[in-house]
């Protein structure tokens, strides 16, 4: 930006602000070595000098809030946040990565594994298979707690290669079988003095889960396709893998989301005409082809911005000594473009209104906790 | 893969250039059939097919008289009976063991490393006895007794050597014999543990070497020639011939007179004295016999001071008596003496040259040459020689060294022979020629020299430390590269900086980067990719060779004319046309009619030409250069045959060989060979290293330490092996980065390592000081996982016929010193069962030992047996992974009990990227802590930038950017060093893919969801897992077990033994003042002790503090006693020092 005398700035009309503090307010500014203006100004009275109230406002945020919905299939989801400050925005993004609860397997019983992976790997592989189940319909099983139909889900692998095929098996994830009346396996039991007494296996299921509505119909798996070990012929593993539900802060298995982000609107302003030569240039300097060719007739070809949404913020553009002055790389601070990639076990739209709901139920206990 | 080459290559040009890929075609084939570890394997091979006959036959025979005894009642048919032994053939059986039950199998590699077995064969020997009796009447009756095949001994064998039981296995073989397909040999096994001969480097003999000496000194030019024959394997014997400075060290001017030492004689003799003891009297002879040339008036000035201080001694004999006086002839007749001197000059005097009678005109000869070089330097028209050039150096590796051992061992064995034969002969029995053998001679020998690695008898002077060492088995690349170690023996106190130093000589023969920091530093090398170490030939072809095209006799009047010829060091005779000579024994070699290993040096200015046939010495395959164009041409990538060997003689190197780096740079007509690939004068653990031509040099001798360090994959059979201590990644990967010659070391199929997404920033400030930031997400979904495998092993040992350990559960009730630990984890047969989880203390292996009733004593006599068992190391826990029950050599039952305990990285574990930068884990962030990129891409390691400028680790940058760039093409980068790829190339490709072209990204933090204010460097980078993790190293202590001698606490984590509060820290309190917190940590808290002191005498009292009863015998007193506090320690050292007859008297009393 231009150096002006305090002097010669303009008068200013009342309750604005000026130009270059307006930018400095909205936007960040990608110059050639590093990214300025990345904080948000959040004092009220920031600006006050100005007259102008800086000061947020529920009915201003209403008008402003807005939601736009890019992209949506059953794993992703790219929709616009605009109107919202990043603490906002990065709040819903910590929450869905690390604080919606899924399913996911915690326990593995091995009975049996002849296979070359060791069991702890094995477990590990099992633990990361993400289930298909809305995590909503369970509980958390808390320390002391006794695994029953309500907190946890059981699963059977058995699986073996035969002597006889010759030939190496792969053991997938879709091998895993659901058992929805619990675990198969016998405690050891201490004191066989009471032979009346039914004997115990690992989980004490009341009631077979598949009696419940919500999969009297629709049984849970896994994400089929993953591989969880190779057999050689002979081998086999046998083993239950109990799912409880937990949260991505304790492990990332949990994590309902492979990842969920979001980055700043781009924004690229052609500070002048760029015409020609330079515009083929500019064209051609760009690997994400964010500026187009406009014919301006008689001859005159002109660059233009056509796809700014695409912009990685490369600065090959700027890169060039005198370019930095042509060409102006922006980001909008409070619009902000959320993806989500969701692991499977909820359709990310879902994931979204629970992360909004876990952040209402945080607000709530802030609030209840001060009054 | 040839019939490609064949259809692809047989319509092109014949005199087609190659290219640098058809480069590394050459290269592949030339790995392909060398491997790696060839050095090793092929100077095995020679020890068993040659060498072990070669010092069979020059043993010669055993020749037992008996010896005078006096049996008056013995009356002898014959007056004398004597007998000969003489050895023949020998033979090599394969590797074998037998049980103890007297079984014998074929014994197979695997078995041995489990078994705890040596992997050797027995070695036969053809031996006739001949037994001649003289009867009283002088007549002879003679008899000969052969005998076939006698076992004398079992030898070692080398992994894959030609005697090993998978030379030349398939890959599918190798796997059903559960070995590594890409196990490369070149180790022995020795009672289960795999060892590596290291390469020994010495200085090369039969050379003069001519030394300048710094003054002030007592001589000038000292010119040195260490000379062993060939055939014997004697010590060289060194000559000095020292040229006296000037001005003596007293000040006094002596003249600069030339003196010899001589082995065995004490004295410097004047040269002319030596040339007249040879037989060379006359003064002219001398001189030509030294200068050559009689119009040289320069040289022969130098020599007048010689002549003329030997002017006294004018003839043969006394010459020689002048010499035999200054030996060890005490009280010898005159004539003794010239005898005693006539031996030293035929047998000990520059053996190389003859050590037969009638050689007295070639040592003279050799003699004058000598001095020619010595004077040569002296008026300084040639430098001093280079003692550390590496075209005088010679290596021996694993067949030289167990020649030695073998003649050694041979020699023994025979002399045990003549032993015990001379015993039985002397009572006039015959002997039995199998029981006098002793085969445990040289089995236990071979054994001993190396289990222990002391090369060479026990206990005897000049034996050599650390030879054989265990091999290696972190990681494949560590595996390799300790198999092609090399070691100077020189004293690693010695401060000289020479012979650590880069040498240029070592160009493509020793790794520039890879050798150790510290005391062994440039002492400890590592051969580069390409070298080959001659096996040696006999010298028979060549001399035949050189007769055939008439060398001429050496004539004092020709020789400075002609050129100088030598084999081997030895002067053979001279030649007029030196040029043809060359070019035709090159020719032969190059057809393969002469041996390849034949090195052909001409040393133009010195007129000589020294050809070379000896073992040990470094050579590299180079493209030969033929009217300044390569002689290798397309048409010849597809057969490859072109192998061409310069070597040794350095001045190979510096004068003949200039090779040119770049096949397009111009073309000197003087230039005769051509770099293969410059990349390749780097070592096994240098290659890894991409861009290392971008690095600091000392960062790629770091990272080739650290390499050594990194988890991985160590062997595809590590399922089957029990090593002691083995480290597994969970995940390996192979790098997007690679080097060309990685595919040689197979670090693609055996990795060591992750490509971890590293971005270069200071985030939250954790990853100060070296350490970096981790990815606990990342963690969680498996990255660098690695699981730890530990064995213990243990034998039911027997002590006598009767008592014999027991492996089983130890009762309680009936066991004597049972541990603390848990036994329950024990199954009926004593051991754990697979699958158990075991933590600290917990017993593994349980062992009981009875124990006889007298000897429990006093003691409860339910007490039966006494517990020997094994315990899991206390600070370890982890899961029993196999049980293995055998027996061993002895049938003795053996079990080896492997735990295995995952590692997941956390806070304070090691962790290093390829380019010696090491960094402890600061912290670990979940993914929602991290740092993200536009695309939501989370870095797994966040280092910080100050690790990078003051080090200069460019390679890592770029290293960084050609990963993202890999990854994005989905193809492997190549980052071989000396190649033309540059910075701007990547980062065009780069750009192209959508990114910033120097890899910088725009990152949000992840604690505020706000725009990090700084462009952030990320990209793909492959880190390594080094072994090094806190859960081994972390210890503390509040109070716990004491030694039992001096009642301190024990020392070591192992021991869990207490922080020593040290002098320094002592020092610290009193200057503190304080006294009461020094009291405590010396004293309460160490080794309180009281002792009650009689007043008296100031002597330790009986004290009975049941009974309230104290005495001092000594004085008679039972009043006056005091109790005092001491350190248990103080109680000894009095105790100790009454011992000695010193009486320490504690007086409580002012005196």
């Amino acid at each position: 930006m231009p150096k002006v005398p305090l002097w010669d700035l303009p008068e200013l009309p009342g309750n604005q602000l000026p130009l270059h503090l307006q930018l400095q307010k909205t936007r960040v500014s990608c110059n050639k070595d590093a990214p300025t203006n990345t904080e948000n100004v959040t004092y009220s009275g920031a600006y006050a000098a100005m007259g102008v109230d800086n000061s947020l406002r529920l009915d201003e945020f209403r008008k402003n809030f807005k939601v736009k919905v890019i992209k949506l299939n059953e794993e992703d989801m790219e929709f616009d946040l605009i109107g919202i400050d990043a603490s906002i925005a990065n709040a819903f993004r910590r929450i869905l990565i690390s604080e919606l609860p899924t399913m996911a397997i915690e326990k593995v019983l091995v009975a049996n594994s002849s296979s070359v992976v060791q069991d702890e790997v094995l477990a590990h592989r099992l633990g990361l298979v993400p289930i298909k189940v809305d995590p909503r319909l369970f509980e958390y099983m808390s320390e002391n707690d006794v695994p029953n139909e309500k907190n946890s889900i059981v699963f059977k692998l058995d699986v073996k290669c035969e002597r006889k095929s010759g030939e190496r098996r792969t053991v997938y994830s879709h091998d895993l079988e659901w058992l929805p009346s619990g675990s198969n396996y016998m405690l050891p039991t201490e004191s066989s003095s009471d032979p009346s007494s039914k004997p115990k296996t690992y989980t004490s299921f009341t009631s077979s889960q598949d009696s419940l509505p919500e999969f009297s119909n629709n049984p849970i798996t896994v994400t089929p396709g993953i591989i969880i070990s190779k057999l050689a012929p002979g081998q086999e593993i046998e083993l239950e893998a109990h799912a409880v539900k937990g949260i991505g802060k304790t492990h990332a298995k949990w994590s309902p989301v492979a990842t969920a982000w979001y980055r700043m609107l781009p924004e690229v302003v052609l500070l002048q005409d760029i015409e020609d030569d330079d515009a083929q240039k500019l064209v051609n300097k760009c690997p994400v082809n964010v500026f187009d060719i406009e014919d301006m007739g008689k001859g005159v070809k002109r660059a233009t911005v056509a796809r700014p949404r695409a912009c990685t913020l490369c600065r090959e553009c700027i890169r060039e000594p005198g370019w930095e002055n042509k060409v102006a790389l922006r980001r909008v601070k409070d619009h902000f473009i959320f993806t989500i990639e969701s692991t499977g076990a909820l359709p990310p739209e879902v994931l979204f209104t629970e992360a909004v709901k876990i952040l209402e139920d945080k607000c709530e206990s802030v609030i209840t906790e001060l009054s | 893969m040839e019939q490609n080459y064949d259809q692809q290559y047989n319509n092109v040009d014949d005199e087609e250039e190659i290219t640098q890929e058809d480069a590394w075609t050459v290269i592949s084939a030339y790995f392909e059939e060398y491997g790696l570890v060839r050095q090793q394997i092929d100077s095995f091979d020679q020890f068993i097919d040659n060498t072990m006959q070669e010092t069979v036959d020059e043993f010669g025979h055993i020749e037992i008289r008996p010896e005078s005894q006096h049996y008056p009642a013995l009356q002898p048919d014959f007056a004398e009976t004597i007998y000969k032994i003489s050895f023949s053939q020998v033979y090599v059986g394969k590797p074998l063991m037998t049980e103890a039950d007297g079984e014998t199998r074929t014994l197979f590699p695997k078995a041995a490393r489990l078994r705890n077995l040596t992997y050797s064969a027995p070695l036969y020997v053809d031996i006739s006895k001949r037994a001649i009796k003289k009867g009283h009447d002088g007549e002879e009756v003679a008899e000969t007794q052969d005998f076939a095949k006698v076992f004398i001994g079992k030898v070692p064998i080398m992994l894959h050597s030609k005697y090993c039981i998978l030379f030349q296995s398939s890959e599918k073989d190798l796997t059903e014999l559960e070995e590594c397909p890409y196990d490369q040999g070149g180790y022995f096994i020795v009672s289960g543990s795999e060892k590596v001969l290291i390469a020994q480097e010495r200085l090369s003999t039969n050379h003069v070497y001519v030394f300048k000496k710094t003054q002030p000194n007592k001589y000038a030019y000292v010119a040195e020639a260490r000379s062993t024959a060939e055939s014997q394997n004697r010590p060289p014997r060194t000559m000095f011939v020292s040229m006296l400075s000037g001005t003596s060290a007293k000040g006094g001017c002596s003249g600069q007179y030339i003196r010899a030492t001589l082995p065995y004689i004490r004295a410097e003799i004047p040269i002319a004295i030596v040339f007249r003891a040879l037989g060379f009297v006359a003064d002219k002879h001398i001189l030509q016999w030294i200068c050559y040339d009689l119009a040289d008036t320069q040289m022969m000035e130098l020599l007048r001071p010689s002549l003329e201080e030997a002017f006294v001694i004018q003839n043969q004999q006394v010459a020689l008596e002048y010499i035999g006086k200054r030996g060890a002839t005490v009280g010898f007749t005159k004539e003794k003496r010239i005898n005693y001197a006539r031996n030293i000059l035929q047998k000990e005097m520059l053996p190389h040259v003859g050590v037969e009678e009638n050689c007295e005109a070639k040592k003279a000869y050799y003699f004058g040459y000598i001095i020619h070089r010595l004077l040569l330097c002296a008026l300084g028209r040639r430098a001093e020689d280079d003692r550390d050039h590496y075209g005088n150096k010679r290596i021996d590796l694993a067949g030289p060294l167990f020649g030695g051992l073998f003649r050694m061992l041979f020699r023994k064995l025979t002399k045990n022979l003549r032993g015990h034969a001379q015993k039985c002969v002397n009572k006039g029995k015959d002997f039995n020629l199998q029981f006098a053998i002793k085969a445990n001679i040289i089995t236990n020998g071979f054994k001993y020299s190396l289990s222990t690695g002391n090369w060479g008898q026990a206990n005897a002077a000049g034996t050599r430390t650390g030879v054989s060492q265990v091999l290696n088995r972190l990681t494949y690349a560590s595996t390799l590269s300790h198999l092609r170690r090399l070691n100077s023996p020189i004293r690693r106190e010695g401060k000289l900086a020479k012979p650590r130093q880069l040498h240029n000589s070592q160009w493509g023969m020793v790794c520039p980067a890879e050798t150790p920091e510290g005391q062994a530093c440039g002492l400890m090398k590592n051969l580069a990719l390409m070298v080959y170490i001659t096996v040696g030939s006999s010298a028979d072809l060549i001399l035949q060779l050189l007769q055939d095209f008439g060398i001429d006799e050496i004539s004092s009047a020709d020789i400075s004319q002609a050129t100088k010829i030598f084999v081997n060091g030895r002067w053979v005779g001279i030649h007029h046309r030196p040029d043809m000579l060359v070019s035709t024994l090159r020719g032969l070699r190059r057809q393969v009619d002469v041996n390849i290993e034949v090195g052909v040096v001409r040393d133009i200015r010195l007129k000589e030409l020294r050809i070379y046939t000896d073992y040990g010495r470094c050579s590299r395959p180079l493209f030969i250069v033929k009217n300044q164009r390569l002689l290798i041409k397309k048409k010849d990538i597809q057969t490859l045959q072109q192998r061409e060997t310069p070597d040794d003689g350095g001045w190979h190197h510096l004068d003949l060989v200039i090779a040119r780096l770049n096949p397009d740079e111009s073309y000197s007509d003087t230039y005769t060979h051509c770099e293969i690939h410059p990349s390749l004068i780097l070592g096994v653990c240098a290659s890894i290293i991409p861009f290392p031509d971008h690095n600091q040099s000392p960062r790629n001798t770091y990272q080739s330490a650290m390499g050594k360090q990194a988890m991985g994959i160590y062997a595809t059979n590590f399922q089957f092996r029990m090593d002691t201590l083995a480290y597994v990644l969970y995940y390996p990967q192979k790098p997007l980065v690679t080097t060309r010659a990685m595919e040689h070391l197979h670090f693609r199929q055996l990795p060591a390592g992750i490509n971890a997404i590293v971005a270069i920033a200071c985030y939250s400030g954790y990853n100060q000081e070296d350490s970096v930031i981790m990815n606990q997400s990342s963690i969680d979904r498996g990255f660098f996982r690695s699981v730890l495998f530990r064995s213990y092993r243990d034998e039911e040992k027997k002590s006598g016929t009767l008592v014999k350990e027991d492996f089983g559960c130890p009762d309680r009730a009936n066991t004597l010193g049972m541990s603390h630990g848990s036994y329950d984890k024990l199954d009926n047969d004593g051991l754990a069962l697979p699958g158990t989880r075991v933590g600290g203390d917990d017993v593994i292996i349980g062992k009981t030992k009875p124990i006889a009733q007298d000897e429990a004593g006093g003691q409860s006599s339910r007490n039966t047996r006494c517990d020997l068992s094994t315990s899991l190391r206390h600070s370890e826990t982890g899961v029993v992974d196999q049980v293995m029950l055998t027996t061993n050599a002895y049938g003795l039952r053996f079990v080896k009990v492997r735990v295995r305990s995952v590692r997941i990285p956390q806070i304070g574990d090691k962790f290093s990227s390829r380019h010696g930068q090491k960094g402890t884990v600061g912290m670990t962030y979940t993914q929602e802590d991290m740092p993200w990129t536009v695309e939501g891409i989370t870095p797994d390691i966040i280092v910080n930038p100050h690790a990078i400028p003051s080090r200069m680790t460019i390679g890592q940058l770029i290293e960084c950017i050609m990963g993202k760039v890999s990854a994005h093409m989905g193809k492997e980068g190549d980052a071989t060093p000396f190649t033309d790829v540059t910075v701007d190339h990547i980062s065009r490709a780069l750009h192209k893919c959508g990114y910033q072209m120097r890899g910088f990204e725009t990152m949000y933090n992840g604690h505020t969801g706000r725009r990090l204010p700084a462009m952030i460097f990320l990209g793909p980078t492959y880190y390594q897992r080094l072994k090094h993790m806190v859960d081994d190293k972390i210890h503390s202590r509040g109070r716990g077990p004491a030694q039992i001698l001096s009642r301190q606490p024990t020392e070591g984590r192992s021991r869990a033994g207490g922080l020593r509060f040290g002098e320094m820290e002592r020092d610290c309190m009193i200057a503190h003042g304080a006294a009461s917190f020094l009291k405590e940590r010396l004293f309460d808290q160490s080794d309180a002790y009281r002792v009650h002191v009689c007043e008296h005498c100031g002597l330790i009292a009986i004290a009975n503090l049941g009974k309230k009863t104290f005495e001092c015998r000594g004085c008679k007193n039972k009043l006056d006693v005091v109790q005092v506090h001491i350190p248990y320690a103080c109680k000894l050292l009095f105790q100790e020092l009454m011992s000695m007859a010193i009486a320490p008297r504690m007086l409580t009393k002012d005196v």
